[in-house]
């Protein structure tokens, strides 16, 4: 185990690690622009320049392995002036578009410019370096080489964790830049995490372009629900707007999320959002359309007909389970149903599942506990209750399903606005067993409820009031983990 | 701690304690600017706001409605960087940005100031980056030198159309990030 001391401090290091890592994991910040931990080391940027003695140069904190003894500081007046000299070459052909750059805010230019540069240009203006801008590369991304400091994290991320290779430099000196390779297009699953990486203002999302300054959105840990995965996800919004989704790195699941993730926040508003609940074929505000559903379910009840239920690998645990109640102890059927169990692997080697709903685990724990039927099993009943997605894909006729959803639909009669988990909280169980929460980011509209809700209600219409208790005892009969 | 300060009054004097003679005089102020307004009609020292107008003394000109100005061709100077509406601290201003072909790439596709929420601070026009927003018009934002006002509520809500203005002989200046717009340094005179 090496000893060494940065900034007067000794710190027990671990065997081949570098300056830099060790003087992040004691609180110590060395700024860095082509660093990053999940990428191979390049060391081409400058910018971590500390001071090591017995060395004759500055060396680089990214790449330098740590021997025992050494002694390094991060803050004397010649790294000092390394760091404002490095900025200023770094500077030197940008082209300081910050008022439409969408990166103010997260620009590691801006704030190692305030930090360590406060420096005025040398170079006229006439005589800096023109290249492209505005250059459209793929399905996502904008790419500005003008405002690129050539730190190859974005070629690196290709070649290493997408493995597609679609990026390199070309030409030399000062004149290289950023290039795709001809008659090729950026268009991999994992292309958005370019822009999240990119350090500067180069790579840009399309989707996020001019929408929102980066500074004024507030950040809500979640879980994103396009697969099995689970990835934790930050979801950014600004006054009850969902504007971008960000990973949340961790150690379990996920350093990276894809594009399909990223753009799974669009359910929440959109042209197609269902806001209003319709019971026979009209709109009604959210208490008379429970209670329209009620006198519905209450018919049916009377008249002995055969009520389904669907559970769902979309919905939630406390949803499922408060469908479950719903049919068993109140309805009293025996027709629920939930999907078989699915196949779980990571299809691409880095985050897609090829199971794409986000909560089978549970619900196959669930079905298996209470011996819950298979879809196939449905062969004919007279009043569906279930997720619309699932609904879709089972051959019922429209006109007799309950379908809860969050998307408009016209050939359903009844449907039911529900909140996205966006908009409520919910538990999931991930292709790992990992037991993890959604979190509300934005308010739902105001004619919308959670399934929860809503079985809630109507089980109080029928004259059953379920205590908590009751509808969260399944949580002690599951089989998950959890991250701490 | 509140600070407190005397104040003696002087005492009256004899002509002052019998009252008559300072109603006289002070009646006689009255009937001056009487005669002055019935003979001299000219030298009176009020104007008959909102028909006339007087143009607004030193700074106070600064400190006058909002304006976005243009450049050369027409289009707003502005890009929509939010940095106005950042820094406002009555939340008055809001922008919705949007793409253009252009090499500017970025336009206010919505501008909208509330001048009954502003406080004419004008930290908007300091925070500027391109030297677009300007409280430069000369005018009582809704009062009469507006010359949008009708004298309405509404008439103190400033949309596109009434800030994305040009002044009678404004130079067009070449500040801001003139350097990706070739408009600017072109020498077309309207």
């Amino acid at each position: 185990m090496p000893k060494v001391i940065i900034d007067g401090k000794e710190f027990i290091a671990k065997e081949n690690e570098t300056v830099l890592n060790v003087a992040e994991r004691n609180g110590i910040y060395i700024p860095r622009y082509c660093y990053h931990p999940a990428l191979s080391i390049a060391g081409n940027c400058r910018m971590c320049l500390v001071e090591i003695e017995k060395m004759p140069k500055l060396q680089i904190a990214c790449a330098t392995t740590v021997t025992d003894g050494m002694v390094i500081h991060t803050q004397t007046e010649k790294v000092k002036k390394a760091r404002q000299d490095v900025l200023e070459f770094l500077l030197l052909n940008h082209p300081l578009d910050c008022p439409i750059c969408d990166q103010v805010g997260e620009c590691y230019l801006q704030d190692y410019y305030m930090e360590y540069g406060l420096k005025k240009s040398r170079i006229d203006l006439k005589d800096k370096n023109r290249k492209p801008k505005r250059r459209d590369i793929g399905k996502h991304l904008i790419l500005d080489n003008e405002r690129c400091i050539l730190c190859t994290r974005c070629v690196r991320f290709c070649e290493e964790v997408t493995k597609t290779s679609e990026l390199f430099i070309n030409s030399r000196g000062d004149h290289s830049f950023i290039d795709i390779k001809t008659e090729e297009k950026l268009d991999n699953d994992y292309s958005l995490n370019i822009a999240d990486i990119c350090p500067v203002g180069a790579f840009t999302s399309k989707d996020f372009r001019f929408k929102e300054r980066v500074y004024r959105l507030s950040s809500t840990s979640s879980i994103c629900l396009s697969c099995a995965t689970g990835c934790k996800i930050k979801v950014q919004h600004n006054n009850g707007k969902i504007y971008r989704i960000l990973p949340d790195p961790n150690i379990y699941t996920n350093t990276w999320i894809c594009d399909n993730g990223r753009m799974s926040y669009k359910i929440t508003a959109g042209p197609d959002r269902l806001t209003k609940s319709i019971i026979k074929s009209e709109e009604h505000h959210l208490n008379k359309a429970i209670i329209k559903l009620f006198d519905i379910l209450k018919e049916a009840k009377e008249k002995n007909l055969k009520i389904a239920i669907l559970l769902s690998d979309y919905l939630s645990i406390e949803d499922n389970f408060a469908l479950y109640y719903l049919g068993f102890e109140i309805l009293k059927t025996d027709l629920i149903y939930a999907s078989k169990e699915k196949e779980q692997k990571i299809e691409d080697g880095i985050l897609i599942n090829k199971d794409k709903t986000p909560n089978s685990n549970a619900v196959s724990q669930i079905s298996k506990l209470y011996g819950i039927k298979k879809y196939e099993d449905l062969k004919d009943c007279d009043l569906l209750i279930g997720f619309y997605d699932d609904i879709e894909k089972l051959n019922i006729p429209k006109n007799k399903s309950v379908a809860l959803s969050y998307k408009a639909d016209k050939e359903y009669d009844n449907l039911i606005a529900i909140k996205t988990y966006f908009e409520t909280e919910g538990s999931f169980i991930n292709w790992q067993y990992f037991l993890r929460k959604t979190a509300p980011s934005v308010s739902a509209p105001t004619d919308t409820i959670s399934v929860y809700d809503l079985c809630l209600k109507i089980s109080e219409l029928f004259g059953y009031y379920p205590k908590e208790k009751e509808l969260n005892k399944i949580f002690n009969e599951l089989k998950y983990k959890t991250e701490d | 701690m509140i600070r407190t300060k005397k104040i003696e009054s002087k005492p009256l004097n004899f002509f002052e304690k019998i009252y008559i003679i300072e109603v006289i005089r002070g009646f006689s102020v009255t009937l001056k600017h009487f005669f002055i307004n019935l003979f001299f009609p000219s030298k009176i020292p009020t104007i008959s706001y909102p028909e006339e107008k007087v143009l607004l003394p030193g700074n106070a000109k600064l400190k006058s409605r909002h304006r976005i100005k243009l450049r050369s061709d027409g289009t707003p100077k502005c890009v929509a960087c939010m940095m106005c509406s950042t820094i406002c601290p009555a939340d008055c201003i809001h922008i919705e940005a949007a793409e253009t072909e252009t090499p500017v790439e970025k336009y206010p596709k919505v501008f909208n100031i509330d001048i009954s929420k502003c406080v004419m601070c004008g930290l908007c026009v300091e925070a500027c980056p391109e030297d677009a927003i300007s409280m430069d018009t000369n005018e009582i934002a809704g009062g009469a030198y507006s010359r949008f006002s009708n004298f309405q509520k509404d008439g103190l809500f400033l949309t596109k159309n009434e800030l994305f203005i040009k002044l009678k002989d404004e130079k067009i200046s070449k500040l801001g990030a003139a350097n990706r717009l070739e408009n600017e340094y072109g020498e077309r005179n309207d």
